[in-house]
């Protein structure tokens, strides 16, 4: 899947740009604050309807301005026009597909597969379990959006119960006692389907990075994501084990007013060498395993997916040594479409460039071709 | 601008309406401005007659001109089996595909510790009591399969069972006369796991 064109209104510093891309690597070139990484953003829009970088759509709109667009152009096998408008005044978003307007965010997302590695990806290592959570569930609600109604559903119950079980904090009675098996019955459905996912996902997933790490950073280290969840074994979770466990933290559920079990608080661990990576791995090798993450990503939601996903960088380079980069740089080649942001182009001199890939230049937020 | 008071009212009790925002509001209102005094005062009639002579049926919850809705008290109904629904709007919507012959219960919701509305709240322990004095074989559960509505259903089947009677719930899968290719990967999911033997 190509993107061919961007037209952005509105949206940050751009007031009316009109960009062209090639197919292969695309180089945005600029200062800081001129508009770079609003580029990728808008792409991102595109490809799931929300902002990588903002909470809110609001904070999208140019200074002094009512509303924002991005019309996109994809190339698949067919051409395909993906126009995003919101306005401050509704604050409401509406998202066109050849003109036609879809109401679900959730029959949008894994429709164009993207990929996006940018600097706050160090959270995904070095972050919160939320954080590595939140990776894992983007990267297979792209790929399944049975995964994705079900952690809504999950969500929802989550919620629920735990207002319930606030509500059971302050004034106990025996009929509230009775709702919260309901819920416990309901948040272990949905719950044991969200959990058998992830353990096959991660099945899945672990060769991706061992393969992103031996063939791209060109490291003989053995990199292992380890799944912990309520029950550590390989097996399949079943519900009643869910429920077991539900009960045996009743009390304290209780006691303390929220959810206690489940797979909202599951922790992927990063492993080199059997080593934790979080407590032990140095810069560079979280560095490394950030960047083999998002490389696993591309190569897992292209085999799922059957569309090859659109590749974003943001300001990768300025982190990496030139050795690394140099890596990076060339396993981009034939990998499909990407785009890259740079402050300036003198300073990378390491990057393999071909014919193919175009340079663009942003200041401003107006667009020049080099 | 400084609308006419009255034109204010109406459009400000229009807008409370379901579906209707405020420009819909303002439409319907100057649409009944322009109208012959004849529409207004029918309309007045229907919406004063639609609270007055309609209630609530003792039995069932189902909306009734009567004690008794026309469904508990016709003779060729089945009572010794009742459907759960949500609201009377599922009674009708059931009632459409003229497949079912047994009895309902309107719960009037479903169960949302968010929004405060717990069994208390629901026509539960009245569905209950008609355990006592009715003879019922069978409960089966047409509530709405999103993430309350299930919970509702399995609150319920947890009430009911130990009374030994029959607990069903609605089939889920895919609509009749639909193409699988076009129907969306939960629905398939749940069609494929809830299929039956030929």
């Amino acid at each position: 899947m190509i993107l061919s064109s961007i037209h952005l209104k509105n949206f940050r510093r751009h007031r009316d740009s009109y960009i062209t891309f090639s197919d292969e690597l695309n180089y945005i070139v600029g200062g800081n604050g001129q508009g770079k990484t609003s580029i990728l953003d808008s792409i991102y829009y595109l490809c799931t309807t929300k902002s990588y970088n903002s909470k809110t759509d609001g904070e999208v709109v140019s200074f002094n301005q009512n509303d924002f667009e991005i019309t996109g152009s994809f190339k698949d096998l067919t051409q395909e026009e993906i126009r995003i408008y919101y306005s401050l005044e509704e604050n409401k978003k509406h998202y066109f597909q050849n003109s036609k307007q879809i109401f679900r965010s959730a029959d949008v997302i894994g429709k164009h597969p993207v990929v996006i590695l940018t600097p706050n990806d160090h959270a995904i290592s070095q972050g919160s379990p939320a954080d590595r959570r939140r990776f894992v569930d983007s990267v297979i609600s792209q790929a399944s959006s049975l995964y994705l109604k079900n952690l809504l559903d999950y969500n929802k119950t989550l919620r629920q119960r735990a207002s319930l079980l606030s509500q059971l904090k302050e004034a106990k009675n025996k009929n509230s006692l009775e709702q919260l098996d309901a819920w416990s019955e309901k948040l272990a459905a949905a719950g044991v389907d969200i959990i058998n996912h992830r353990k096959r996902f991660i099945n899945e997933f672990n060769p991706y990075v061992t393969n992103a790490y031996k063939k791209i950073m060109k490291e003989e280290e053995n990199p292992e994501i380890i799944y912990q969840t309520i029950n550590n074994a390989r097996t399949e979770l079943n519900a009643n084990s869910f429920l077991g466990l539900l009960e045996e933290c009743r009390e304290e559920e209780i006691k303390r007013g929220s959810n206690l079990v489940g797979p909202h608080r599951d922790e992927f661990v990063f492993e080199i060498n059997n080593i934790n990576l979080k407590t032990f791995g140095s810069q560079g090798q979280q560095k490394t395993f950030q960047v083999v993450l998002r490389f696993a990503q591309f190569f897992y939601l292209k085999e799922k997916c059957g569309k090859t996903p659109i590749f974003l960088l943001d300001d990768v380079f300025g982190e990496l040594d030139a050795f690394r980069s140099g890596k990076i740089s060339s396993s981009l080649k034939n990998l499909g479409q990407a785009f890259i942001t740079l402050t300036d182009m003198a300073n990378f001199s390491f990057l393999e460039r071909s014919r193919c890939d175009k340079v663009i230049h942003i200041n401003k937020g107006c667009v020049s071709y080099a | 601008m400084q609308l006419a008071e009255p034109l204010q009212a109406a459009i400000e009790e229009l807008s409370k309406l379901p579906g209707i925002g405020k420009k819909t509001a303002q439409r319907l209102a100057l649409f009944l401005l322009k109208g012959e005094n004849e529409n207004v005062a029918n309309l007045l009639k229907a919406l004063h007659e639609l609270k007055t002579k309609l209630r609530l049926c003792a039995r069932c919850f189902n909306i009734s001109e009567e004690e008794l809705c026309p469904i508990c008290q016709s003779a060729k109904r089945d009572d010794s089996v009742i459907c759960v629904v949500e609201e009377a709007s599922d009674v009708i919507a059931i009632e459409k595909s003229n497949e079912y012959y047994g009895i309902y219960h309107v719960i009037g919701g479903v169960l949302s510790p968010l929004s405060g509305i717990g069994p208390d709240t629901l026509k539960i322990k009245e569905l209950l009591k008609r355990f006592e004095s009715e003879n019922i074989k069978e409960i089966i559960l047409a509530l709405n399969p999103d993430t309350e509505g299930e919970t509702t259903a399995l609150y319920l089947a947890k009430l009911i069972k130990p009374l030994g009677i029959k607990v069903t719930r609605i089939a889920r899968g895919l609509p009749i006369g639909g193409d699988l290719e076009f129907a969306d990967e939960a629905t398939i999911g749940r069609a494929v796991s809830g299929r039956i033997e030929l």
